[in-house]
């Protein structure tokens, strides 16, 4: 026989049940969304933010996934916390009651059993049941005879989940905020390293050889090395010296090898090496070669494009610019923190004097023109820091003047100018014919007022007797008119 | 041959249920409508409580009354009321009386010893002698020169009191209405009614009243039945709704609502919580349960508790009236949830 105070307790069980699962639900798909932006943070700057150019810094984003990861874990811990405490308080056993009652349409029996019937009463109540206990409890019994907890208070998460998306969507709209708030325009050198990262991929893409494989992750290294701010800015040189390095031996490696230098400029990747290959090429790109390499020989199909071997080279070639760049930045970085009295107001824009112009020759602050070839050098000195062709062997890869000057990379930053001279002033002309950008400066708009000079009238007549402004009586509006009205003489008994 | 088995609670349920419908058919035989009013005055006779009727001259009040004694074969008295009437006049008296030589004083017994008492228009009485009913009401005793007399169980007084004509009039305090369990207002019967009370009243036929009960043994059954209806269980949160209604009704209670701040100047007594479950109960009963329900707590709310409501002047120059107050009440208070 069916015992109604075991069935209300299932049911006050369940009813805590439904009530905890439902509140846990609520920070659920808030919690699972910040997870989500944090393990995506990179694809999705790359996708927003870094195509507007600009970039979150890897130590703030590694903050922004930590943050993430923390509200992420206190979002379901209060969740947990705040569950528990609905289960506290659903696991009431007279209210279950009451709900069950409502559900059977038992007009307070059920309730009024599970009052009498309460396991966590006193025994007092107990003791006090009525004689007519006996029938409340087999109505009960009938009542609750067909009637299953688990079918009666379903889960029913839909609302929940329609709320917590709601929070979810709420909360994902924060952090994204928030993250957006610690965006910032690149620096140079963060921009150098991701295009470093961007040409790593291009020849990965392009090339898959093992040596352009080691290229690119050399690549990525020098990315890495770029943007650690932890990293000697000795130790950063020395790393992208080596990835030059690299890339010199690379090209090396290309120009003995004549296999890439078919009819149609084929590259033929399998063949790189050396060794000789023939290529052959439609106008379509389609090309063949074949090439013995110093270790045995090569043979392979390039049926790519006929812009292959060019398209490597030249990213090689834009890849060491970028390298020259990073390095000469990172010198005249170095050179900066060590001398700051060089360029006391360099970061204020101050033009120099005229006659200290800083790119003469032998300043110590001056990138290096040996190893940054294709920096712009400005100045009448100028000319004799322009790369030789044939000088350095890395400057030799420099060819990009056929594309313009611009092409390499950033505006520089205006750290070494000159200035024109003002009229009347004395100093060495300048000399731009050499100097890749030129900054024009325009002076601000003059004021309106500064025409003229101002003169204090010193003969205006003066007071000669002390006077003092003393302020007048207030006058109130509102004051009764000093006048008496005199009573009438019929009615003065009356008043008196 | 042993004494007879103790009747199972649902037998007793059953024979409750039994005794009130037929003594309501019986009594609706005589009177005509007035289906609540005969309800509420049974219920009051089973919970224990007097009832004060109000409605105007006429209406059947006196009929009602008897003939409900008469159904349940309870002894009936009726006491018109007049300003002049002494208390001694309804308790009774002792009287000189000689027997056997021997001069005595004999206690003559009132109108007042009866189970049934119909006292009509109470409020004619001088408080003197309403106060010695209301007494009687509330003790279920009397006492006269020292000696008191107890009045047999059951007891039961139905007062009317004529709300026209009041010159000269007593109208009963507040204390002393307390002490009905129930106010119930006659209105005038409707045109269906008024032409069945024509034809049952001035044709040759007469209805004879059969009495439920064997007289004898009518008390008794009266009481057992008394018994069952304070046996009706009620639940806790039930409880603490009929302890948030009196708090609402009373202008000084923590839950008073704006209507009774604005109109009322005292609110229900405990009486009036006693009269709500005690009429909830025998609802409970005559519906087959037994535990009672919001519903049954509903129902006698305005019956239990109109006549415990004391309005200020604001609301006689308004011409508000209780009833509409506790309508208002039982609208804005809300059910505990457990």
């Amino acid at each position: 026989m069916l015992n109604p105070v075991e069935t209300l307790g299932l049911a006050r069980r369940r009813i805590a049940e439904v009530a905890a699962v439902r509140t846990f639900v609520y920070p659920l798909a808030p919690a699972l969304v910040t997870v989500l932006l944090a393990l995506a943070l990179d694809p999705i700057g790359s996708a927003s933010w870094g195509r507007l150019g600009y970039v979150l810094a890897p130590d703030r984003a590694d903050t922004v996934r930590h943050i993430m990861f923390t509200a992420a874990l206190i979002e379901v811990l209060a969740g947990a916390a705040f569950a528990y405490r609905a289960w506290r308080r659903a696991g009431d056993f007279i209210a279950a009651a009451e709900q069950v009652d409502g559900l059977v349409h038992a007009r307070q029996q059920v309730l009024t059993l599970a009052t009498l019937a309460d396991p966590s009463a006193p025994e007092s109540v107990k003791a006090g049941q009525s004689p007519l206990f006996p029938i409340l409890r087999s109505r009960v019994t009938a009542f609750l005879e067909p009637f299953d907890p688990r079918r009666e208070f379903p889960l029913g998460l839909a609302r929940p989940l329609a709320r917590s998306s709601l929070i979810a969507l709420g909360a994902g709209a924060v952090m994204i905020l928030a993250t957006l708030g610690l965006v910032r325009p690149p620096s140079f050198a963060q921009a150098e390293a991701a295009k470093l990262r961007q040409f790593a991929r291009e020849i990965e893409k392009s090339s898959p050889s093992p040596g352009d494989r080691a290229l690119a992750s050399a690549a990525r290294d020098a990315a890495d090395a770029l943007e650690s701010p932890n990293l000697p800015a000795e130790k950063k040189v020395k790393r992208l010296e080596e990835v030059m390095r690299e890339i010199e031996q690379q090209k090396k490696q290309s120009r003995t090898s004549p296999s890439n230098t078919g009819s149609a400029n084929g590259a033929s990747k399998a063949g790189s090496g050396q060794g000789q290959g023939k290529g052959e090429a439609k106008g379509s790109g389609e090309g063949e070669g074949s090439g013995e390499g110093e270790g045995g020989k090569g043979k392979g199909g390039a049926s790519g494009s006929n812009s292959n071997g060019k398209g490597s080279e030249q990213e090689r070639i834009e890849l060491q610019n970028e390298l020259a760049k990073a390095k000469a930045q990172v010198e005249t970085e170095e050179a900066t923190s060590k001398n700051p009295e060089s360029n006391p107001s360099g970061d204020k824009g101050t033009a120099p004097q005229p006659g200290q112009n800083p790119n003469e020759k032998g300043l110590g602050n001056q990138p290096n023109p040996i190893g940054a070839g294709n920096i712009s050098k400005q100045g009448a000195a100028g000319e004799k820091n322009i790369p030789a062709s044939g000088g350095n062997e890395q400057q030799k890869a420099d060819n990009g003047s056929k594309q313009g000057d611009t092409r390499l990379g950033e505006f520089p930053a205006p750290v070494k100018y000159q200035r024109f001279l003002k009229p009347g002033e004395k100093g060495d002309a300048i000399s731009i014919n050499d100097a890749r950008y030129v900054i024009f400066r325009l002076p601000g708009t003059t004021p309106v007022g500064s025409r003229g000079t101002t003169v204090i009238d010193t003969r205006r007549p003066k007071a000669t007797t002390p006077y003092v402004n003393a302020p007048l009586a207030p006058t109130r509006e509102d004051a009764p008119p000093d006048e008496r009205q005199f009573v009438p003489p019929r009615y003065r008994d009356l008043i008196q | 041959m042993g004494a007879a088995a103790k009747p199972s609670p649902d037998q007793r349920v059953a024979e409750f249920r039994k005794v009130f419908s037929l003594a309501e058919n019986e009594v609706g035989r005589v009177i005509v409508g007035y289906q609540e009013v005969i309800r509420k005055l049974l219920t009051a006779l089973f919970c224990g409580g007097h009832v004060l009727v109000e409605g105007v001259p006429g209406l059947g009040k006196t009929l009602m009354c008897k003939t409900a004694a008469d159904a349940l074969g309870l002894s009936f008295k009726r006491i018109q009321f007049t300003p002049d009437l002494m208390p001694s006049d309804i308790i009774g008296t002792q009287i000189l009386t000689e027997a056997e030589g021997r001069r005595e004083f004999q206690f003559k017994q009132g109108p007042i010893f009866a189970h049934v008492v119909l006292g009509d228009e109470i409020n004619r009485a001088t408080p003197k002698t309403q106060s010695a009913v209301l007494e009687a009401m509330e003790e279920h005793q009397v006492t006269v020169f020292g000696i008191t007399y107890r009045l047999d169980p059951p007891y039961f007084v139905l007062a009317t009191q004529n709300p026209i004509e009041l010159e000269g009039t007593y109208p009963l305090p507040e204390a002393q209405m307390d002490r009905f369990l129930f106010k119930v207002v006659m209105g005038s019967p409707k045109p269906d009614e008024l032409r069945e009370i024509l034809n049952r009243t001035t044709g040759a036929q007469s209805h004879k009243i059969e009495p439920i009960f064997d007289p004898k043994r009518a008390p008794a059954l009266i009481e057992e039945m008394k018994e069952l209806v304070r046996e009706v269980m009620v639940a806790e949160p039930i409880e603490r709704f009929i302890i948030g209604m009196i708090g609402a009704c009373t202008p000084s209670g923590p839950g008073a609502v704006p209507e009774v701040s604005q109109y009322l100047r005292f609110g229900p007594s405990p009486r009036g919580a006693q009269a709500l479950i005690l009429c909830a109960k025998v609802n409970a009963l005559l519906d087959g349960r037994v535990s009672i329900s919001y519903e049954d707590v509903d129902d006698a709310i305005i019956p239990s508790l109109r006549h415990r409501l004391l309005r200020n002047f604001q609301a006689e120059a308004e011409n508000v009236t209780t009833e509409s107050i506790l309508e208002q009440v039982t609208r804005r208070i809300k059910r505990p949830r457990a």
